[in-house]
C-alpha cells in the first residue's frame, strides 16, 4: 500500500494490491446484513473500516525511489458507510428520516478523521448500480479521508479561489443566484436548498444539489437544514428511479472544504454531485478516452431537457 | 518606502533592492489567494529595519507579542497610558522590546482592519512587528543586530485583503504552515488549582478536591504555583510530599497529573541563580537582566543557549516526567526570549526555541500548554497556549488593559484571538471558576465566559475549591457539549466589538450573539435538536474499527453519552 507521484500530471495515484480481493457482487449472502460476514447483530447505521483499503491510516512508511519515481505513504482512511439494516433499501425508498440520521453520520464522521493531522480531505460518495462497479446492493456509501488533495479538489479549490478573487464572492454562491432566478434547470427547490442540471453538467441528467446559503461543509448546516437536505436527497433519488422505471445506477459525491486547513471556508460552498452513467433507458454514456484522456467531456444531453425530463417526473415524499 | 493606500497596486512599489542602515535587503512579491505574499532577504547586519509603511486605518485591530498582552481595537485617539508604577514590574512581559513600547504604539506579528490583514508568516529568529505614529503604520523586522554574511530569508508577511473576520482564519492557517504547527489532536479537560487557591495551596488542599472531584469528568488534574522552593528551585516545597508521590496519588484518581512550572524563571533569591550566577541572561556590563518582577522578587532569565543550562532544563523536565506528570503548564515563557547577552551569540527568539525544543524533546509526546508565551515563536511546540490574560474572580471593567488579571479582559482577548484555536494550538481560555462563593462573577459572567469557552473549542480547565457551592449544572452542560466532539466555529464582529459566535458539530449549530461585553449582554440560541444519535464503537480483532449510531431518545442522545 503506497502512492506514487506522477510527474505527467502532478498528481497522487492509490497503489493497493488489497482492493484486488474485492468481492463482486457476492450472490449467496450480503456481507452487510446481520449474520453476514460484517454484522453478527441487528444495527441501524454503521460506518467501519474497509477490509480491502487503499489507505489506513498505520500505513507502512515508504521510501522514495528518487526524485522521478517519488512515493509517499497512502495514511487515510477506507470507511463503509451503511445506511440502513434494509437490505432492499435505498436511498430512494428510506424514509427521509433515516437519510437525515446518515447526515448527521457523515457530519461525525468528517469531524472525527478531521482530527488526524495526516487528513487532508474527506470525500464521502455513493456508488449505486453495476453500471458504476457497486459491488453490494446493500445500500451503502463509502468514504476516503485522503492525506492529499486529489485533483479534481484541487481544480474546485483554485477555481473558486479565483473567482472570489476576481468578484469578492463565492461562485457557487453566484450560480445559485443566477438558477433561482432563471428556474429552467431547476429540477426541486426547498427552503435551504436547490437541486439544477447545471449549466456546467458533464453528464446527461447530472444532479447538482447547492445549499441556499454559503456553508463550507455539512457540520455548518443547522438541524432543520440537515433534515431539508435529507429531502433533497431523497427527493432527487426517487427522481432517477422513476425516470426510467428503473434503479438509476450514479455515483453520488460530497464536495466539502478540505480539512485541516481554514483557506477555503469563504470560497468552497459544499455541494452535492450526482454523475449518472445513463443517457436513456438502455444508454450508457461511458467515460471514454476523451473524457478520461482530456477531462473533457461530451454532454449528448442539452442540460435544459434534462432539467425539465427531471423536474416534471412527480414525486410525492 | 512609504505607499498609500494599502492596495494591491500600490503595494507593487514596495519591490526591490534596497541598501538599509548596515545591510542589503531583497523585496519580492508572492501573488497568493486574497493577496499577497511579502518575501524579504537580507545580507549584512540588521537590527530594526522598516520594510514599508502606509496611511494609518481609522481603527485597527492589534496585538501583543505574548499570551496575556490584549488584542483590541483601538483608534487614532488610543494612548497607552500603561500605569508608571507597574512599567518597571512587567519589564519584558509588556513587550520584547520594552525601551520602546511603553512610548511607542506597537502591534506584534499582525494588524489588521476593516479591509485588510497584515501579518508575519513566522518568528523563528526575527521579531516583525508595526509600529504607529499619529500618521502612518510602519511594517518592522527586529533582528537584534544578527548579521548575514550570505543572501539569507527573514521572517515572511502576507497581506490579505479582505474583512479579518474572513482574513484572521485564512492569516494564522499560512502561519501554521510556515511555522510547522504541530500539536497533540485531543484537547483535554481538567482542574487546576490556581484561580481558587493561588499561593495558599498545599497537598491536604489538593487531596480534599482531589477526592471531591469524582463525577466531574477531569482528564487532567494539574497543581499550579505553590509547589515548589523558589522560581529556579523545581523541588517540592515543605508543604508538599515529593513528587513522584504527589502525582501517584493524582493518578490513583485515574488522572494524568499536571504540574506548573516557569522554566526559563530565575529569582534573585534562588538556589540555582546563587550556584550558577552564569547561567541567566546578561547585560552587556555583565550584570544580569532583570526579566520581570514578581513574588516579590527580581526574576532573572535562563540563557537557553549555554550548555549546562540546557543540560540543567532538559534533566529538569525528564525528572518531572519520570516523576510521573504528563500535562506541563509552563509559565512565564517571554523571559526566555528577553534581549541581552548570551552564551551563544544568537537572536532572543532563536534562544528562546532552542529552550522549547529542549524542553519538547524531554517530554516526549506529553502535553505542552505554553503560558506568558510569544506566540509565534511557540508555534510547532505547545499543545496549548493562553491566548489572554490571566482570569480573575472579577469582572473590572474599569481595570487597566494591559494583560493584568481581569476575567473580562481575559474573555475579551479569548475571542478576539478565537482564529488560533485548533489551527496553532488549543486555545485555552484559562479557568472556568463556577464557584458562587468566594467569587465576585455574577452567574451571567460565569455563563457567558463558559459558553464562549465551549462553543470556541478550547481546553476546559476548572478552577474551584469543589467543597464550595458549584454551579453543577453548568459544569454538566459544558462536560456534555464536549461530549459531542470536535466543532467548526466561526467569529464575527472582531472590529465591531459585537460579536457573534456560530458553533456548529454533531448537535447542530448554536449562536451566541454578544451584544455588550462589558455589561455582559448576550443572546445564546442553541439548534433546536431533531435526531438524536447514539454512537458506539467497536475495535474488531482484525484491527479494524466500527462505529455504530442509533437513534436515542431526546434525553439520551449524544449529549451525555460518552464518546
Amino acid at each position: 500500500m503506497e502512492r506514487r507521484w506522477s510527474i505527467l500530471t502532478g498528481e497522487w495515484i492509490l497503489v493497493s494490491a488489497y482492493t484486488q480481493s474485492r468481492p463482486t457482487n457476492p450472490v449467496n449472502t450480503c456481507p452487510l446484513c446481520p449474520g453476514g460476514d460484517e454484522f453478527s447483530e441487528d444495527y441501524d447505521l454503521a460506518s467501519f473500516d474497509n477490509k480491502f483499503p487503499s489507505m489506513k491510516l498505520s500505513a507502512p512508511d515508504v521510501e522514495s525511489i528518487n526524485e522521478i519515481f517519488k512515493k509517499d505513504k497512502s495514511n487515510g482512511q477506507c470507511e463503509v458507510v451503511v445506511y440502513t439494516v434494509e437490505h432492499d433499501s435505498a436511498m430512494s425508498l428510506m424514509p427521509v428520516h433515516q437519510i437525515e440520521k446518515l447526515v448527521n453520520m457523515w457530519v461525525d464522521r468528517y469531524l472525527d478523521l478531521s482530527q488526524h493531522p495526516s487528513i487532508k480531505y474527506v470525500y464521502i460518495f455513493e456508488n449505486r448500480g453495476r453500471e458504476v462497479g457497486a459491488t453490494l446492493p446493500h445500500p451503502h456509501g463509502q468514504l476516503y479521508a485522503f492525506p492529499f488533495l486529489p485533483k479534481r479538489i484541487e481544480s474546485k479549490l483554485n477555481a473558486l479561489s479565483k473567482y472570489y478573487d476576481e468578484n469578492g464572492r463565492c461562485g457557487i454562491c453566484d450560480v445559485v443566484h443566477e438558477e433561482l432566478n432563471h428556474k429552467e434547470r431547476i429540477i426541486y427547490e426547498n427552503e435551504s436548498f436547490v437541486a439544477v442540471v447545471p449549466f456546467y453538467a458533464r453528464w446527461p441528467y447530472e444532479v447538482h444539489v447547492y445549499p441556499k446559503r454559503h456553508v463550507s461543509s455539512i457540520v455548518e448546516l443547522e438541524n432543520e437544514e440537515r433534515h431539508l437536505l435529507a429531502k433533497v436527497l431523497k427527493v432527487v433519488t426517487m427522481k432517477y428511479d422513476l425516470l426510467f422505471q428503473q434503479a438509476f445506477p450514479y455515483m453520488m459525491m460530497l464536495f466539502q472544504a478540505p480539512v485541516n486547513d481554514v483557506r477555503y471556508n469563504h470560497a468552497f460552498h459544499f455541494h452535492i454531485e450526482f454523475n449518472p452513467v445513463k443517457r436513456d433507458k438502455d444508454k450508457i454514456k461511458w467515460m471514454a478516452s476523451v473524457e478520461t484522456g482530456t477531462w473533457a467531456f461530451i454532454n449528448p444531453k442539452i442540460p435544459e431537457e434534462a432539467a425539465k425530463e427531471l423536474r416534471n417526473v412527480e414525486v410525492v415524499v | 518606502m512609504f505607499i498609500a493606500p494599502l492596495s494591491r497596486d500600490e503595494l507593487k512599489k514596495i519591490i526591490g533592492y534596497r541598501k538599509l542602515e548596515s545591510a542589503e535587503f531583497l523585496v519580492e512579491l508572492e501573488k497568493i489567494h486574497l493577496g499577497y505574499k511579502i518575501v524579504i532577504e537580507a545580507k549584512g547586519t540588521v537590527d530594526d529595519v522598516e520594510i514599508f509603511s502606509f496611511p494609518r486605518p481609522e481603527r485597527l485591530l492589534v496585538n501583543n507579542w505574548q499570551s496575556w498582552g490584549p488584542t483590541r481595537v483601538i483608534d487614532r485617539n488610543f494612548e497607552l497610558n500603561f500605569p508608571k508604577d507597574l512599567i518597571e514590574k512587567f519589564g519584558f512581559s509588556a513587550s520584547i522590546m520594552p525601551e520602546k513600547y511603553f512610548s511607542t504604539l506597537i502591534s506584534d506579528y499582525f494588524i489588521a482592519s476593516d479591509n485588510f490583514v497584515l501579518g508575519a508568516l513566522s518568528s523563528k529568529v526575527g521579531h516583525p512587528y508595526f509600529e504607529l505614529d499619529k500618521e502612518y503604520v510602519h511594517v518592522k523586522l527586529r533582528y537584534f543586530g544578527k548579521t548575514f554574511n550570505e543572501w539569507t530569508k527573514l521572517e515572511s508577511f502576507v497581506v490579505l485583503f479582505i474583512n479579518p473576520d474572513v482574513g484572521l482564519p485564512h492569516y494564522v492557517d499560512l502561519v501554521a504552515k510556515e511555522s510547522g504547527a504541530n500539536y497533540k489532536r485531543q484537547n483535554p479537560v481538567g482542574w487546576s488549582s490556581w484561580y481558587q487557591y493561588f499561593l495558599d495551596f498545599d497537598y491536604n488542599k489538593m487531596l480534599s478536591d482531589l477526592n471531591l472531584s469524582n463525577g466531574y469528568g477531569y482528564e487532567v488534574f494539574q497543581i499550579d504555583d505553590a509547589w515548589e522552593k523558589d522560581i529556579g528551585d523545581w523541588e517540592a516545597n515543605d508543604k508538599f510530599p515529593e513528587l513522584d508521590v504527589l502525582a501517584s496519588k493524582i493518578k490513583e484518581h485515574g488522572y494524568i497529573p499536571g504540574i506548573w512550572l516557569a522554566p526559563f524563571s530565575v529569582a534573585e533569591t534562588s538556589k540555582l541563580y546563587k550556584e550558577h550566577p552564569d547561567w541567566v541572561v546578561k547585560d552587556k556590563d555583565g550584570k544580569p537582566v532583570v526579566a520581570y518582577e514578581n513574588w516579590n522578587k527580581k526574576i532573572y532569565a535562563l540563557d537557553t543557549t549555554n550548555p549546562e543550562a540546557k543540560e540543567w532544563l532538559k534533566n529538569l523536565f525528564v525528572n518531572l516526567k519520570n516523576a510521573g506528570f504528563d500535562y506541563f503548564k509552563i509559565d512565564f515563557l517571554f523571559a526566555g526570549a528577553i534581549q541581552g547577552e548570551r552564551y551563544d551569540n544568537v537572536s532572543p527568539i532563536e534562544a528562546y526555541r532552542t529552550g522549547m525544543a529542549v524542553i519538547r524533546e524531554s517530554v516526549g509526546d506529553s502535553f505542552i500548554l505554553g503560558c506568558g508565551a510569544p506566540l509565534l515563536p511557540s508555534v510547532g511546540y505547545v499543545d496549548g497556549m493562553r491566548i489572554s490574560a490571566d482570569t480573575a474572580p472579577y469582572w473590572d471593567v474599569n481595570g487597566p488593559d494591559i494583560g493584568y488579571p481581569n476575567a473580562y479582559y481575559a474573555l475579551r482577548n479569548v475571542i478576539t484571538r478565537s482564529f488560533m484555536n485548533n489551527v496553532l494550538w488549543w486555545n485555552d481560555p484559562d479557568c472556568l471558576m463556577l464557584r458562587r462563593q468566594e467569587t465576585q462573577l455574577t452567574d451571567e459572567q460565569r455563563k457567558l465566559y463558559s459558553y464562549v469557552s465551549m462553543m470556541l473549542d478550547n481546553m476546559i480547565i476548572q478552577s474551584d475549591n469543589l467543597s464550595l457551592d458549584i454551579d453543577k449544572e453548568l459544569w454538566k452542560s459544558v462536560l456534555n457539549y464536549k461530549k459531542n466532539g470536535r466543532r467548526i466555529f466561526k467569529v464575527e464582529g472582531i472590529l465591531s466589538g459585537e460579536y457573534k459566535i456560530t458553533s456548529c458539530g454533531l448537535n447542530g449549530c448554536d449562536k451566541l450573539i454578544i451584544k455588550d461585553l462589558k455589561n455582559v449582554q448576550f443572546d445564546v440560541s442553541f439548534d433546536k435538536k431533531r435526531v438524536s444519535l447514539i454512537k458506539s464503537v467497536e475495535k474488531r480483532e482484525d484491527g479494524r474499527t466500527f462505529n455504530y449510531y442509533t437513534e436515542g431518545s431526546e434525553s439520551e442522545g449524544l449529549e451525555g453519552d460518552a464518546k
